[in-house]
């Protein structure tokens, strides 16, 4: 593969990115990838987490990773790149990518492989040693259903899944040869990972222990509102890093709050159809105890498919798979409730480009304020660091 | 105190009436005694039938310190689960009052299956596993509901979880000295320490012909990973022993301390009078007649702490008819866990 200059028009300045294809043709290849998708669902996923990746495949998305790093396509005015426009920066990718996954990652693994394909480098993947492993099994997928062409070429001769114990020599290698450490994890795996021997001009990434909540205002909060809410956090519950653990209705009253809960829990059953896992279904019976006994107001929905229990901001929390909070607050109040690992805080606002918000926000460790919708949304920033960039590293041109 | 505990005949004719009267009233004991159990149930006045009176899921053990207090109870200590699963223990408020109980009831369902003559009882455990103060695990519990039936006890393992631990020359000793045995482990640890061990030629001419009667509790789960099946499993304990050697195994939950469930000859296992068993759909609560579903389990003993009446997470299938084994009342089918999935989430769960 020969190198290829791309070339985009920054906030800085025009930029030049070197990439080892063109950009087109692989943001291409995995639009076609997509179409074969939307035939059949792999054993390993969940209809919805395979609906989720048709989606994140939609080339729009894909050719945002690009244009969020490094600004519009330099385009002439027929719309055709300008590869001979002068450029204030050079993006040269660092190097190779090493990606540390434990065995039940989400989507975020699959999801982090397409985004680092995009920038052309070999990438190692470090799997979990259990069969549901999401990016293996997608990494697989592709390469089998891929047309010949520079995407699955690419896959198959830089991308490698390997599946390996924490005191394999791998790990050394893995952290010597790489420029770039994308570790997924707990705070003291990614910690011991970035501690091993590492090229003095590579960089790491941790997307460690984080959580997230929505807040709703009792305003905003219509059917199709509460509908998205249902969806957003019925996908993981509790266990994903952007599903929301608690529903915050700022300067609203506990009658809001239960008023929404109840609302909740009547739209759940025509949103989510289908039965939940008998274990699931048991700790739901569990949690709402367990909610109760601490002074919760707890309803289960039908076929005891999700706990949702409202109460008084202060009240002790109780921790289930798939057990949702509903508490009325004032902002400060809500802020001060914040955990310190925040990540994403899903809002449903009546206005939420309200200046005041963001004055609110500032002073937090918030990391992602986005609609309900989006609050699974994978990007080339996450968790605060333009990771997907920082796979590039920049040269400067003055003429 | 309740009437049906009936040392001598525990799996009579059974009062179902008096059982839902002594239930009611176990229950509306415990909402008085118990701040949790009131938030959990504020509504109760009495129930109908067995299926509406209030219970507690298991879990709720490891999560809340569930005490009920009263006139005349005394905590004393607390028994605590082997927390293979999760990783947490339930932890159960014992009393002085519900112990006698408990003991009394578990040495009736005992002498049932494992009759009542005084023979030396040999644990598979270590002593020191006695010394833990205020706490008592489960296996423990489980070994000492055997003293009554017992001579004697002795703790066969130097450390309670090294199966390699065994002492044999404890075990010889015993063996020249008396016939008929009582063993009582684990039913992994049965497995590894006796079953499968590499036992010294010296034991093993020294228990042939021997008779032993070896109850074990605790499930198959190990086992299952290990292909080892309960025929095979019996058969290798007992291929050089006596004819009338026995193997029974019991199904328990220190959320049930004093209510063990060994399984019958036909392969069925019976609640005496003072105990009953549900199974419910999991996904509406239906009580099922027939189906397989969640095991609940409710007995009219604890005072201590609401525990009186549970939901499981173990799977069984009650089954219709007389038992062949001549125990009245319901008889069920342990069929195993619910099945667990891993939880998918962003790795930091």
């Amino acid at each position: 593969m020969s190198d290829s200059l791309a070339r985009f028009h920054s906030t800085n300045g025009p930029v030049t990115v070197v990439l080892p294809f063109e950009y087109h043709s692989i943001i291409a290849d995995w639009a076609a990838l997509r179409r074969l998708m939307a035939r059949s669902v792999p054993s390993a996923f969940t209809r919805d987490e395979w609906a989720y990746l048709i989606t994140f495949l939609d080339p729009e998305n894909l050719l945002s990773t690009f244009t969020e790093s490094f600004g519009a396509p330099l385009t002439d005015a027929d719309g055709h790149d300008e590869p001979d426009a002068p450029s204030h920066w050079i993006y040269r990718p660092r190097g190779a990518i090493a990606v540390w996954l434990p065995n039940n990652v989400s989507l975020l693994g699959p999801l982090t492989l397409i985004l680092l394909s995009l920038t052309g480098q070999r990438i190692r993947l470090k799997l979990g040693s259990l069969a549901e492993d999401l990016c293996g099994e997608f990494l697989k997928y592709a390469v089998t259903h891929l047309p010949d062409g520079a995407l699955r070429g690419y896959l198959e001769s830089r991308v490698t899944a390997e599946t390996f114990e924490r005191g394999d020599r791998r790990q050394l290698e893995f952290a010597e040869e790489s420029a770039v450490r994308i570790v997924f994890g707990s705070d003291d795996a990614a910690s011991a990972i970035h501690a091993l021997p590492h090229p003095v001009d590579s960089v790491g990434f941790s997307f460690a222990d984080r959580r997230s909540e929505a807040w709703i205002a009792h305003d905003a909060a219509d059917d199709a509102i509460l509908t998205t809410l249902i969806k957003v956090f019925a996908i993981y519950g509790q266990a994903g890093c952007t599903s929301p653990r608690r529903v915050v209705v700022p300067d609203g009253t506990p009658e809001q709050a239960r008023s929404m809960r109840d609302r909740v829990a009547e739209l759940w059953p025509q949103v989510i159809r289908h039965d939940p896992p008998m274990h699931v279904a048991s700790s739901n019976l569990l949690a709402s105890q367990w909610a109760l006994a601490l002074g919760w107001d707890t309803r289960v929905t039908e076929r005891h498919g999700a706990v949702l229990a409202c109460g008084s901001i202060d009240l002790e929390a109780f921790d289930s798979p798939m057990a949702l909070r509903f508490v009325a607050a004032s902002r400060e109040q809500a802020v001060a409730g914040l955990p310190d690992n925040i990540q994403t805080l899903g809002h449903a606002l009546t206005d939420p480009t309200d200046s005041e918000w963001l004055r609110l926000l500032a002073g937090t460790p918030v990391l992602r304020f986005v609609p309900l919708a989006r609050m699974h949304h994978f990007g080339a920033v996450w968790d605060g660091q333009d990771y997907w960039r920082q796979c590039f590293s920049a040269m400067e041109v003055h003429s | 105190m309740s009437q049906l505990l009936d040392e001598r005949r525990p799996y009579g004719p059974r009062d179902n009436a008096e059982f839902l009267r002594e239930m009611n009233e176990l229950t509306r004991y415990h909402l008085d005694g118990c701040a949790h159990y009131r938030h959990i149930c504020p509504m109760f006045q009495g129930a109908d039938d067995r299926a509406s009176l209030p219970w507690l899921h298991v879990g709720l053990f490891k999560q809340i310190n569930l005490r009920t207090e009263a006139e005349g109870i005394h905590h004393e200590r607390t028994l605590k689960s082997s927390a293979t699963s999760s990783g947490v223990a339930s932890r159960i408020a014992l009393d002085r009052t519900s112990s006698q109980l408990q003991s009394a009831s578990t040495l009736a369902i005992l002498r049932d299956f494992v009759g009542d003559q005084m023979r030396p009882l040999l644990v598979l455990d270590s002593a020191k596993s006695l010394r833990a103060r205020g706490e008592v695990s489960a296996r423990i519990a489980a070994a000492l509901s055997l003293r009554p039936l017992a001579s004697e006890i002795q703790f066969l393992l130097e450390d309670a979880d090294n199966p390699a631990s065994l002492k044999w020359d404890l075990l010889e000793e015993k063996l020249h000295g008396h016939d008929s045995l009582l063993v009582y482990g684990f039913t992994w640890m049965l497995w590894l320490a006796w079953a499968a061990a590499e036992i010294p030629t010296s034991v093993r001419q020294a228990l042939s012909g021997k008779r032993i009667h070896f109850v074990h509790s605790g499930g198959w789960k190990k086992l299952e990973a290990m292909q080892i099946e309960p025929e095979h499993f019996n058969d290798t304990l007992t291929s050089t022993l006596h004819a009338e050697s026995a193997v029974t195994d019991f199904y328990g939950l220190v959320e049930q301390v004093g209510i063990i469930f060994p399984l019958c000859a036909s392969g069925y296992r019976h609640p005496p009078v003072w105990a009953d068993v549900l199974v419910r759909d999991p996904w509406t609560l239906a009580p099922l007649t027939s189906e397989p579903g969640q095991l609940q389990l409710m007995n009219t003993l604890p005072r201590g702490a609401p525990y009186h009446n549970v939901l499981t997470e173990d799977l069984g299938r009650l089954v219709p008819g007389e038992c062949a084994c001549g125990r009245s009342g319901t008889r069920f089918e342990l069929i195993g866990r619910v099945p667990k999935a891993e939880i998918r989430g962003c790795a930091n769960v």
